[in-house]
């Protein structure tokens, strides 16, 4: 293994078989099947290994390798033209190999690794609690499904019983989380686009979504709500009542937004036939989330592999076919519209107040647990391992490590001015590939 | 037609955009967690409170802004989030006289007079703050009206804004940053992991705080910092900050 900081972790799991993917969708009797051979490949996640003293090395995100050779194409003029990691299009600290011979973009291989702040290794040893500050501080725009993951992943370690109410408030969080995330992406596509007003009125509507998310949970990104010792874990009758207001303005605002937004010949001519991916890419570079379900790819955990509470919704698929940029867009679009059905079906279902109980405070069982959760950009799975009532190990697989590959291959024979389209409709974060 | 549906949309909108710096910043703009942390009046720091803190940023004698990380499990001990916004800062409590001390006084970009040009550099944040600072650009705080303005070249900043704890993969890239703004210049720390590592102090590979590489100017406090917080620290640096009117 040559990819510095990206080595498997070792111990008591095999290690992966190179070149596969141990947790990947599989056509299996013509119908779309989970591969969760965890007796096969019981290191279903990658981590990379804790940093020595001069920290992580920046390296090719896991994947990419294989997209290295079409990185190397030689001929008269070409060569590789480095952006980042410090860039003006895109907000974070990530590197993108281009190589290309001009304006056309011949391979291109992500560079992850810049914003490493050795999470995983970081929270061995601690009680959960102290951990989950850690983990929701992974990705801040994603934190409610991270902390979901990782508290479902503790919680089936242990065996604990989770009060239904708190998997309410849960799945209340990343729901909200899903629109802001959503209505941000479609944002910074319209950026792109240089739709202007549609632009400043989607990162308006964004910015009453956290506004609300701070007045239910305390803290505009929901830091530390969801916690054990968190100080917002109940969502009171007079709260939802106030949310579902709040709600039904956000959803007659996008609603009208999101028309005028595809009335808009020159916005949606930009975005369809950029960065296709066939159905046949998405699923064989593991893609996942609304990237997977633009290439005609109908899977969702939140109703494939649901969890309560989503086991006892309704929960639409929207689903397009083109693999463009535009239907991720149109992906999204639709699931903030869906999001808004299933918010409206927690309030409905609301568990009555008696039923909420503590979970008892004395740390159970040790034993290690496996969880995944349908996070705004796609499937995200944690894997940890407790004892005592404190992390011995965590491993997590974020959707934008899975999908990095998948964006890499859009880009194949893309033009440069295409990359902020391709980048922004994927929904890619750095934050989250580096830990 | 779409462009007579835009009119009509922002028409009926109205305006969004705060009041502040004229006004101070109302409850939306300024919610439970931009305020900061304090004891019950009277009521002596207990050693509870201290224990609870995950960041260490309660001692006996009192609260480093600088430190908090807005986690709110204080509020169990009896604190309450009570105290003023929290602004920016010229002085990090726990190193008065650091290498960024004799810089900060007063306002260092007040000679630009009006206008502010912001480069943002990213050195390992985790989105959070990086999406609050975007946001004064947004309708509800519309920076432009300030005369602030983002930039996407080093070459025609005025302020290099710091998110994220240093890693060391990034202090190569963030002093190249620093060095390719032409002076005079000014560096704001925003977020308590550009301050002094935040939640991930002490991890391995990571540098505590920014001024470990580059001179900061402000430190702006918070877990993420709210987007008033950041344009409080940007009108600073032109000395254009809010101030209370004498009563």
């Amino acid at each position: 293994m040559t990819r510095s900081g990206w080595e498997v972790e070792t111990g008591d799991d095999p290690p992966v078989e190179d070149g596969k993917r141990a947790l990947a969708y599989r056509a299996d009797d013509g119908a779309l099947a989970l591969y969760n051979d965890y007796e096969r490949f019981r290191s279903i996640v990658r981590t990379p290994k804790a940093p020595g003293a001069g920290g992580v090395r920046p390296a090719p995100v896991p994947g990419a390798h294989a997209l290295a050779e079409a990185a190397e194409v030689a001929g008269y003029g070409t060569f590789t033209f480095p952006y980042g990691p410090i860039s003006a299009g895109v907000p974070e600290a990530g590197k993108f190999e281009v190589r290309t011979y001009g304006e056309r973009v011949l391979g291109l291989v992500p560079v992850g690794g810049f914003k490493s702040r050795s999470v995983p290794a970081s929270v061995v040893g601690l009680p959960v609690a102290d951990a989950g500050l850690r983990v929701e501080r992974i990705a801040g725009n994603l934190s409610a499904s991270h902390v979901s993951a990782f508290l479902a992943a503790v919680e089936s370690a242990e065996g604990r019983p989770v009060p239904t109410a708190e998997l309410y408030v849960r799945a209340l969080a990343q729901e909200l989380q899903r629109l802001y995330n959503h209505v941000r992406q479609i944002a910074r596509v319209a950026e792109a686009a240089a739709q202007n007003v549609g632009l400043a009125q989607m990162h308006a509507l964004g910015e009453e979504i956290l506004r609300l998310q701070g007045s239910v949970f305390g803290h505009r990104w929901m830091f530390g709500a969801l916690l054990p010792g968190g100080p917002t874990r109940r969502v009171e009758p007079a709260d939802r009542d106030r949310i579902e207001h709040a709600l039904g303005r956000i959803e007659a605002e996008f609603g009208a937004l999101w028309s005028l937004l595809l009335e808009s010949r020159t916005f949606v001519d930009r975005l369809q036939s950029t960065a296709p991916l066939s159905k046949e890419s998405a699923i064989s570079s593991g893609a996942v989330g609304p990237t997977l379900r633009a290439s005609g790819v109908g899977w969702d955990d939140r109703l494939r592999a649901p969890t309560p509470p989503y086991t006892d919704l309704f929960v639409s698929l929207p689903n397009e076919t083109a693999g463009d940029a535009l239907a991720r867009i149109l992906v999204r679009g639709a699931e903030i519209q869906a999001s808004l059905v299933i918010l409206e079906q927690l309030f409905d279902r609301w568990p009555a107040e008696e039923s909420i109980t503590e979970a008892p405070e004395s740390p159970l069982g040790p034993g290690r647990g496996i969880a995944r959760v349908e996070a705004p950009n796609g499937d995200l799975v944690y894997d940890v391992t407790v004892a005592d009532g404190r992390i011995r190990r965590l491993q997590f697989r974020s959707p934008s490590t899975a999908n990095w590959p998948a964006f890499a291959l859009s880009m194949q024979d893309a033009v440069f001015t295409d990359f902020h389209f391709a980048f922004e409709s994927f929904g890619l974060v750095f934050a989250e590939t580096d830990g | 037609m779409t462009m007579f549906g835009w009119l009509g949309r922002s028409a009926t909108r109205g305006i969004l955009t705060t009041r502040y710096p004229d006004a101070p910043p109302s409850p939306a703009e300024a919610p439970v967690s931009a305020h900061a942390p304090e004891p019950p009046p009277g009521v002596a720091i207990a050693a509870s409170a201290v224990n609870a803190c995950p960041v260490r940023a309660i001692a006996p004698d009192g609260v480093d802004q600088c430190r908090c990380i807005r986690c709110a499990r204080c509020l169990a001990q009896g604190f309450e989030f009570s105290g003023p916004v929290a602004l920016a800062t010229a002085a990090r409590a726990d190193r008065p006289d650091g290498p960024s001390a004799t810089r900060g006084a007063g306002a260092p970009l007040a000679r630009l007079g009006r206008s502010l040009h912001v480069f943002l550099v990213d050195v390992g944040s985790c989105n959070a703050c990086n999406l609050e600072v975007l946001s004064i650009a947004h309708p509800q705080y519309d920076a432009s009206r300030l005369g602030i303005f983002f930039t996407n070249s080093p070459r025609h900043a005025d302020v290099l804004l710091v998110v994220g704890v240093p890693t060391e993969a990034m202090v190569e890239p963030l002093r190249r940053a620093y060095e390719a703004i032409p002076a005079p210049k000014a560096v704001v720390a925003t977020g308590a992991c550009a301050i002094r590592g935040g939640v991930f102090e002490g991890n391995a590979g990571l540098r505590s705080g920014v001024d470990e590489i580059v001179p900061v100017d402000l430190y702006v406090p918070g877990c993420p910092p709210p987007p008033v917080a950041v344009l409080d620290a940007l009108l600073r640096l032109i000395g254009r900050e809010r101030t209370e009117a004498p009563t």
